[in-house]
């Protein structure tokens, strides 16, 4: 075998030496042979040929042998390179159509930009709103959202009673709501799928929204807070408690309790131990040593009763309270307190039926809602899920409303580029555009069609105050650069789209929910005086600042915008700065900012979607605010009925409790039944008000921007889409949850008159 | 190598591995370390070694392949049948190749790993926050854990044992390879497409050029591949679906779902390549043209047709070849930018948004996918190297 040594050309002439390719010696050892490779001449390492020697071998041979012959007849045809190069692009091309070969649908009767591709189709798991506009037309939960007017409309239950204390619904299910397998879809269903939505297992990040179900909060969360407090967190305290024997400052306390996760673990076991919880609230003075110690002790007794009561809850939810299935048309729902949006939350993706012959399968676990697999109860089966190309939808032909579904086939097309989408629209290849998915360059051209929406939208933008860190940790400061932002610039100049300035953090238009009287409004006179007060007058010796927003052009055009007005007004140098979205995200949580943007969508129509995140180390609260007066407001608004039997510790907080104990006489004087759920509703939205109200007129711990108003492009022939929604009463009010459901929309082909 | 020289290569090392210590942390330093002297180590495999390695690695990549895509006993098959022609007939170069793919995957693995962690943020970081049982239950289900190096552990095992790329995070219920196959025919076809265009194209341009150069066409087609190579490609492509989709109609504006969808994709995809193809070409021809074998070529009383074709053209195109390599590699696994203009579900697009989503499975499995679309590619020029220059011939 030849070596590699062999092969290498010497240096010398260019010329190889070792002429001989191979040698074999014969048997007898009488005779060598060599084999000579073919005459072959190497290079230096240029290109260029002093020597001219390599003229022979820089002949490109037809046939890799020394031949100068075939080169020396003037061939006029093709040379083997340019054949090469020719096979070579045939060969591409070839393969090109040969995979390139796909069936070819129809257009769908209904085609949709459906902004993104979708994470999952488990409706308990899903997140985003693209995810939910194709789990409503999949699925269908208790309830359904009338296209109309947003009312609960029924949906596998055909009817349902509030109990007149309106603690218990009791949904009455229809006998043909059926599985696209053919089996009915009976209470058990839906026991099974509240359960499986509160197990930690599953990891579902809307698994709160029915912790108003009595043992939700218990079944899901409590066997986890327990663990914490037994394996972390107390031996942690009791370290701690070994540690500073003679107390410590409540600074470094508070930052024990948020690395370490105590409050969400331990508050739902205080109960009414009020010291307890004064001491997780405290945040200025000195926390004693006897307290630490008091605390450690307290941490083990807690967790057994989280145990308990979490082995309560599991004995009895899906069994009889919480949630249960007395027979198979009958699915009874306990709530904690009255809960005047569950009927809302019923028709919402979370609580909506999943199959349980494929969800418990091992198999299928991760990939049962996948087209091959998906067993579903909705207006649509899912036909086809092509990644990042569309999905298609078929008409479920075993819905029970399936006569009131028009389309045969919807289209959705996962479309990220806002041009291309508004170019697709533009087109004709898409019916519907739906919010805020066009170039916002382009805003005010497309205001000028006559086939542009816009509604206001369930949205505040607001910026964060890290509220731990100093100058920021000074309420008049915070206050100080609310009052010397004018909103109405940024409205009008960077968004241009009709857009409400805010100066309260729930969004206007929630029925029943009127927003206290805010402070925050333009007055450069006083933030200046406000920020002198705090000791930096004219801005002497603020220190520079930053405002940090994740990359987007929007968000850097406002930030800009507000960083320049604080400057202006009140003389102080705060610099917009951005973060990629992960990065942004855990600077957040890390509070390691000091002004930063956030919005916020409620999930439902009611202001606790907006303000319980505010609560003391509130899983999105992200700015270290905390006000035990602003939490105990929160927890009585949360159950009302508890607030009635000991309202003093509550009303003792508000500067005037007036209004409030007017709500309460108007409670008591009502009768049962419906009249008192009234009432009851009414003081619960007051005691929201107080909250907010804490918000925007003492504390500031962020500063409202505005509240979104959503635009969009649509068919003038889409039937039964309603950007604003229409009342029997012949009023009419913004879709601000923006929910579409596909189940009604339709395309009139038949060139009817516009909508 | 003379002392001096290994006293500058030691402190090199030396450099370098404090270097990745302080870098990664100490004990993910010396790993890189260790690996990258694994890797470099191929190098001197010995012709017998290198083709039992070679087949022995090759064989295992087979065997994964095909256990993914068949099935175990397929896949057994294919790994003895291709250890076997690999032994036999494939030369050692190629298998000098797969020699160093292999532990090169593990280090690409490890590194990526390693700094995909060093990143902020996590694939279960939502701007609702996760409480922390639901991230837990969320990183066990899917199998990434707080650390790195277990991490690493969990996915290598997956990779090894059960032959999977492991779960996407953000397209859940499906893994990563389920989500790369249906997408690399598209890139594959797409890419093949935009190659050839940009081969025609720039090669034409480009040797036009040469032959005459500092004449109108040169300046005039020069000219243009600056133009292609400077302008962006969301901008060629806004404009051309304006002009082809909008104002004329003759084409989809985008989508995927029969041959019109192709063209403009392509033809945006291409025309950066074209231009920087053409330059090599020009610069290629310039040089050959000068050669004295052309002069002999001339004198021999050849025609022009005849000299440009049969004797400038294959010494041409050789920087065009070996820039052919990496662009082919880098064409066929997609370009975000223009997936994401004509919604063409390719794979580039996973490049962005698996680091976007900090989705680590789907980064490592882009990774995997280029380092051995590339490793594959190079090969390929390697080969048409040979078959084009006499003088690469002899050391194949």
């Amino acid at each position: 075998m030849q070596t590699k040594k062999c092969e290498r050309p010497t240096k010398k002439n260019g010329v190889d030496s070792r002429i001989a390719a191979s040698w074999g010696v014969a048997p007898d050892g009488e005779r060598i042979t060599f084999r000579f490779r073919p005459q072959r001449v190497f290079y230096e390492g240029t290109t260029r040929d002093r020597h001219g020697l390599g003229l022979l071998a820089a002949e490109p041979s037809p046939e890799g042998e020394g031949g100068y012959s075939r080169a020396s007849r003037d061939d006029p045809g093709m040379d083997r390179t340019l054949l090469g190069i020719l096979t070579a692009f045939a060969v591409a091309l070839l393969t090109v159509g040969l995979t390139f070969s796909r069936t070819v649908d129809a257009p769908a009767d209904f085609r949709f930009v459906n902004e993104t591709e979708l994470q999952t189709l488990d409706p308990h798991v899903m997140t985003g709103h693209p995810e939910a506009r194709i789990a409503e037309a999949v699925f269908e939960g208790l309830t359904r959202y009338d296209a109309k007017t947003h009312h609960p409309a029924p949906g596998v239950a055909a009817s349902w009673v509030v109990a007149p204390d309106g603690k218990r619904i009791t949904f009455h299910l229809r006998p043909n709501a059926y599985w696209t397998n053919g089996r009915r879809v009976i209470a058990a269903d839906f026991v099974y799928s509240w359960k499986r939505l509160l197990d930690p297992a599953l990891g579902s990040e809307y698994a709160y929204i029915i912790f108003p179900v009595r043992y939700a909060e218990a079944l899901s969360t409590y066997d986890g807070h327990a663990t914490a407090l037994r394996t972390t967190i107390a031996p942690r305290a009791l370290a701690l408690a070994h540690d500073h024997a003679n107390g410590m400052d409540a600074p470094s306390w508070q930052r024990f309790l948020a690395a370490n996760d105590v409050n969400d673990a331990l508050s739902p076991a205080l109960g009414n131990d009020a010291d307890l919880r004064d001491l997780l609230a405290r945040r200025a003075g000195t926390v004693t040593g006897a307290e630490l110690r008091r605390f450690a002790a307290a941490i083990g007794p807690a967790a057994d009763r989280l145990r308990k009561s979490a082995a309560e809850a599991r004995a009895h939810f899906g069994v009889d309270a919480g949630v249960f299935a007395p027979d198979d048309d009958t699915f009874v729902v306990d709530l904690k307190a009255p809960t005047p949006y569950f009927l809302d939350i019923t028709s919402f993706n979370p609580t909506f039926p999943v199959p349980k012959e494929l969800t418990e399968d091992p198999r299928h676990h991760d990939d049962w809602f996948l087209p091959e697999n998906i067993i579903s109860n909705g207006p649509y089966r899912l036909k086809r899920w092509l990644v990042n190309d569309h999905i298609r939808l078929e008409r479920n032909e075993l819905y029970w409303g399936k006569s009131e579904v028009h389309n045969r086939t919807v289209d959705a097309f996962p479309i990220e580029n806002e041009t291309t989408s508004l170019n697709l629209y533009l087109a004709g290849e898409v019916d519907w555009l739906p919010a805020q998915h066009y170039p916002s360059d382009l805003v005010d051209e497309l205001r000028q069609r006559p086939d542009f929406y816009r509604h206001a939208g369930l949205i505040v933008y607001f910026y964060r105050f890290n509220t731990t860190r100093p100058p920021f940790n000074d309420k008049r400061v915070r206050e100080a650069l609310n009052l010397a932002v004018d909103r109405q610039v940024i409205v009008d100049d960077v968004l241009r789209l009709g857009q409400i300035p805010a100066s309260t953090i729930v969004p206007p238009g929630l029925a029943g929910y009127e927003p206290p009287v805010s402070s925050i409004h333009l007055d450069v006179q006083k933030a200046r005086s406000l920020l002198a007060e705090a000791g930096f007058p004219g801005g002497k010796g603020f220190p520079d600042s930053g405002i940090l927003y994740n990359t987007n052009e929007a968000h850097k055009k406002i930030a800009e915008v507000v960083a320049d007005q604080l400057n202006r007004n009140l003389g102080i140098k705060v610099n917009a700065y951005n973060q990629e979205w992960q990065s942004f995200l855990a600077t957040c949580r890390n509070l390691d900012f000091d002004i930063a943007r956030g919005s916020w969508v409620g999930d439902y129509p009611d202001p606790n979607t907006f303000l319980d995140m505010w609560v003391t180390n509130g899983g999105n609260n992200d700015t270290g605010f905390s006000s035990a007066s602003y939490d105990r407001l929160i927890r009585a608004a949360a159950d009302v009925g508890s607030f009635l039997d000991a309202p003093e510790s509550v009303l003792a907080d508000l500067d005037d409790a007036g209004p409030v104990r007017e709500a309460m006489v108007r409670v008591a004087q009502a009768s049962n039944g419906p009249d008192r759920l009234r009432a009851l509703a009414a003081l619960r939205m007051r005691l929201f008000r107080e909250a907010e109200s804490i918000l925007v007129n003492d504390e500031f711990p962020v500063m409202p921007i505005y509240f979104y108003v959503l635009g969009g492009l649509a068919n003038p022939n889409l039937r039964g889409f309603y950007p604003m929604l229409q009342f029997e009463d012949g009023t009419t009010a913004p879709n601000l949850q923006d929910i579409h459901p596909l189940r009604d929309i339709w395309v009139d082909r038949s060139g009817g008159a516009p909508r | 190598m003379n002392r001096r020289g290994r006293i500058v290569l030691g402190s090199l090392l030396v450099a370098l591995v404090v270097g990745l210590a302080l870098a990664l942390g100490v004990r993910e330093g010396l790993a890189v370390a260790f690996g990258l002297a694994l890797i470099s180590s191929t190098a001197w495999l010995g012709p017998t070694t290198a083709r039992i390695v070679g087949a022995v690695f090759g064989a295992a990549i087979a065997f994964g392949v095909t256990r993914a895509a068949e099935g175990a006993l397929p896949g057994v098959l294919v790994a003895v049948a291709f250890a076997f022609v690999a032994f036999k007939w494939l030369p050692v170069r190629v298998l000098r190749r797969i020699a160093f793919l292999v532990p090169s995957l593990v280090l690409l693995i490890f590194t990526t790993t390693i700094l995909m962690y060093r990143a902020p943020g996590s694939p279960f970081a939502q701007e609702k926050a996760a409480t922390p049982d639901v991230e837990a239950a969320l990183r066990a289900r899917y199998g990434v854990p707080k650390s790195a190096i277990s991490f690493f552990e969990i996915y290598m095992r997956r990779l090894v044992v059960e032959g999977t790329l492991g779960p996407a995070i953000k397209v859940r219920g499906r893994t990563v390879e389920q989500l790369l196959a249906p997408a690399l025919p598209v890139s594959l076809s797409l890419g093949l497409l935009a190659l050839v265009i940009a081969a025609a194209l720039g090669l034409l341009l480009g040797m036009r050029a040469g032959l005459k150069p500092n004449s109108f066409s040169d300046h005039a087609s020069m000219g243009l591949a600056t133009i292609g190579i400077s302008l962006p490609s969301f901008v060629i492509g806004a404009a051309m679906m304006i002009v082809f989709a909008l104002k004329l109609g003759w084409l989809p504006v985008a989508g995927w779902s029969g041959y019109r969808h192709i063209v403009m994709p392509a033809v945006t995809l291409a025309l950066p390549y074209a231009a920087y193809i053409a330059r090599l070409a020009r610069s290629g021809t310039i040089e050959v043209m000068q050669q004295d074998f052309i002069r002999t070529a001339r004198a021999k009383g050849l025609s022009e047709r005849v000299i440009v074709l049969r004797h400038a053209l294959p010494g041409a195109i050789l920087p065009v070849v070996s820039f052919l390599g990496p662009a082919a590699a880098g064409i066929m696994t997609g370009s975000f930018v223009i997936e994401t203009l004509f919604d063409v579900p390719g794979v580039g697009q996973w490049f962005v948004k698996g680091a976007i989503n900090r989705d680590y499975s789907v980064v490592l499995g882009t990774a995997i996918l280029y380092a051995a679309l590339v490793t594959f590619f190079n090969l390929l020029v390697d080969l048409a190297y040979a078959w084009l220059d006499p003088r690469v011939r002899g050391q194949l």
